[in-house]
């Protein structure tokens, strides 16, 4: 098993930090899944997280300038690593002037990813800093549970809207109460709504935008076409949970979406 | 002692109060003749920290009343949870005080300070201390065999890497490279810490002399305080230090002000100073290394040193003989006192350096030893202390109030 990767812009260096720590956020630990062309951080719903899962996919050629691997076997040529992303959030964070920066696997007192920076100097020898982090590597027979989930049958698909506004909104709410109901139609519209027994909150969102899955769906989901598209699909969730996604989010995605399945007991999924 | 600071002296002041709360609970306050001395040390005798402000700083120095000998100067010891609010918020100090006075009278064992800030408004603030011996470290750094010295931000990069939690650090010198490692004890959780170390080639230091090559390992957060400080008034900070095991002093100075840290470190059962007397009188345990001695000295100034009250001899918990340390340690010459005296004596103490240490780290309170001729210069007694009772104890003898 071998990895080696360098990332020597300076641009790519910050975003995949920003990413890094978006994740740490989320989660304490997570799996790291290295291909040949991408990096995947894992999170898999089970029990223990809450029922939160969260899938990151982030094409290799992004980020890297070098990128070599091999993996656990020729017919299996994957890398799977549990990680403390918060460990490899704060190794980046200070590193982010860096001329080069090397991320490597390897073995010191346990296996470690190891992230060595190159940083510039007024002389012209540079300084050198190295950052262990320790990580766990994952046996194959368990890599069933971190194959990327299937996007469910959903019946609506929204954009949702400027993810500040959404936590603003969520973080009063939560005040309010422990579940949220999220429904959207489509037509761009969104209701976030909150019912107790003293109070019923809802706040309205128009012209949101449905993204386009139409004939380019190749998966198994894309709305039906015959659905009316002033119908509203609804989902309960649990209010924390989507504050504490709301909550880590540094990346700025151009576009975030919200898949919602029809009260069918699943959490909607977000993608970014 | 009656003095007063104007604009940007106060920032100052203030900074250095920060700096030396990271260090102990307790200011000790001792005007001289030549300098306002602000001093702190830990509760375990590890770190030590003196900031001395010439009269220079000041709008207007001056020690007491003509009537008054000289040598009557008080000094003082404040809590630190008094005096460390009073200038907490830096930046609404900066804007709103114009100047502060600072005042200690005897009448009534009371620090006065005043601030005299915008619209008129006059703060005073009345804090009781506690006459106190003065403190003083007893460290020869111009006998320290490896020095560097570098620019505040220099330093401050180096250890930006580190997160402000990491307790202890390594620095290690050798001829090629300095470098900075974190230190963790072996342990559950050796497994999940994240490793960081970082090197600098020796030209990126303004002053590089390498003695001897070691590896020192001491407390990250006590320097933190002195490290801020000298970023904000950039000025360079030198670090001198030797084997593992002897301490290691950060100090920064200009015309106005000079700041030192004195840290202990990590003795390395190994590297048995071979400039440091090591055989232990005391029946040691295996883990009790040498210890890091930090000389720490009560001086009393130009007081005649007869009174035995001033003689502190504590016993080592082993029950060791009670030995003076050799002449290798020399006071340094920061007393006014004419003859060239400092208090005789010394008092044993030790303690451990962190918490996750097993490795202890004594400190000897001590002065030079004018008397000294004659008598062998016997080796330290390195008491080991591993349960907290005995710690105890050595806190409680160690009162200064003599």
């Amino acid at each position: 098993m071998k990895f080696r990767g360098k990332i020597i812009d300076i641009a790519c260096l910050n975003h995949f930090t920003r990413v890094i720590t978006t994740i740490s956020k989320l989660t304490k630990t997570c799996v790291l899944r290295l291909t040949p062309d991408n990096l995947f951080f894992v999170l898999s719903g089970k029990v223990a997280n809450g029922g939160v899962s969260m899938w990151c996919e982030l094409s290799q050629a992004n980020f890297f300038d070098e990128y070599q691997m091999e993996g656990v076997s020729p017919e299996d040529n994957e890398i799977c690593l549990e990680v403390t992303p918060e460990n490899l959030s704060r190794a980046l964070k200070t590193i982010q002037n860096a001329k080069a920066v090397k991320v490597k696997l390897t073995k010191k007192h346990c296996p470690c990813l190891t992230i060595a920076a190159e940083l510039p100097t007024l002389s012209s020898i540079s300084r050198v800093v190295t950052h262990d982090v320790p990580v766990d590597v994952i046996p194959r027979r368990l890599w069933n549970e971190f194959k990327e989930p299937s996007m469910p049958d959903f019946d609506v698909s929204i954009y949702l809207p400027p993810l500040k506004t959404l936590k603003n909104i969520v973080d009063r709410m939560k005040n309010l109460s422990n579940f949220l109901v999220i429904e959207a139609n489509l037509s761009g519209e969104m209701n976030l709504k909150i019912e107790t027994d003293l109070v019923s909150v809802t706040t309205h969102f128009k012209d949101l935008g449905n993204p386009p899955w139409g004939d380019d769906a190749s998966q198994d989901g894309g709305p039906s076409q015959s659905r009316d598209p002033e119908a509203m699909a609804q989902a309960r969730v649990d209010i924390r949970k989507l504050q504490q996604f709301l909550m880590g989010q540094q990346v700025n995605p151009s576009k975030a979406m919200c898949n919602i399945v029809h009260e069918r007991g699943r959490p909607p999924d977000s993608a970014a | 002692m009656n003095c007063i600071l104007e604009g940007s002296g106060v920032k100052a002041f203030g900074k250095a109060i920060h700096a030396l709360s990271r260090i102990g609970d307790e200011l000790w306050l001792d005007p001289m003749v030549k300098a306002l001395a602000l001093r702190s040390v830990n509760s375990a005798h590890s770190a030590y920290a003196c900031f001395l402000f010439s009269p220079l700083f000041f709008l207007h120095y001056s020690l007491g009343s003509a009537s008054e000998q000289s040598s009557e100067t008080i000094k003082c010891k404040l809590a630190m949870k008094s005096i460390l609010p009073l200038f907490r918020c830096l930046t609404s100090i900066e804007r709103n005080v114009e100047r502060c006075q600072i005042s200690i009278g005897t009448p009534d064992d009371r620090v006065m300070i005043q601030f005299f800030c915008r619209h008129g408004i006059t703060k005073t603030h009345n804090l009781r201390f506690q006459e106190s011996e003065a403190l003083q470290a007893v460290f020869a750094p111009h006998l320290c065999p490896n020095v560097l010295k570098a620019p505040a931000r220099l330093l401050g990069d180096m250890v930006m890497h580190f997160p402000v939690s990491q307790e202890e650090i390594t620095l290690s010198m050798t001829s090629q490279r300095v470098s900075l490692k974190n230190y963790y004890e072996g342990g559950n959780d050796h497994m999940k810490t994240m490793c960081t170390e970082m090197s600098l080639h020796p030209d990126e230091f303004d002053y590089f002399q390498i003695g001897v090559e070691s590896d020192i390992t001491f407390c990250l957060k006590e320097l933190r305080g002195l490290l801020s400080f000298a970023e904000s008034h950039c000025l360079p900070v030198s670090v001198h230090f030797g084997a593992a095991g002897k301490p290691v002093c950060f100090s920064v100075d200009d015309i106005v002000l000079e700041a030192t840290v004195v840290l202990a470190t990590l003795s390395d059962s190994e590297s048995r100073g071979s400039s440091q007397p090591t055989e232990t009188l005391a029946p040691s345990t295996p883990k009790c290394a040498d210890a890091a001695v930090l000389p720490v000295g009560w001086c009393d100034g130009s007081k005649a040193q007869d009174s035995p009250a001033v003689m502190e001899m504590i016993p080592s918990s082993q029950g060791s003989p009670i030995t003076n340390l050799p002449a290798l340690m020399l006071l340094r010459p920061e007393t006014d006192d004419p003859n060239g005296r400092g208090v005789a004596d010394e008092a044993f103490a030790s303690a451990t350096l962190s918490p996750a240490s097993s490795m202890i780290c004594s400190l000897l309170f001590r002065a030079s030893q004018q008397d000294d001729d004659g008598r062998a210069a016997r080796l330290p007694v390195l008491a080991c202390y591993s349960d907290e009772e005995e710690n105890l104890e050595v806190d409680n003898t160690r009162s200064p109030s003599l």
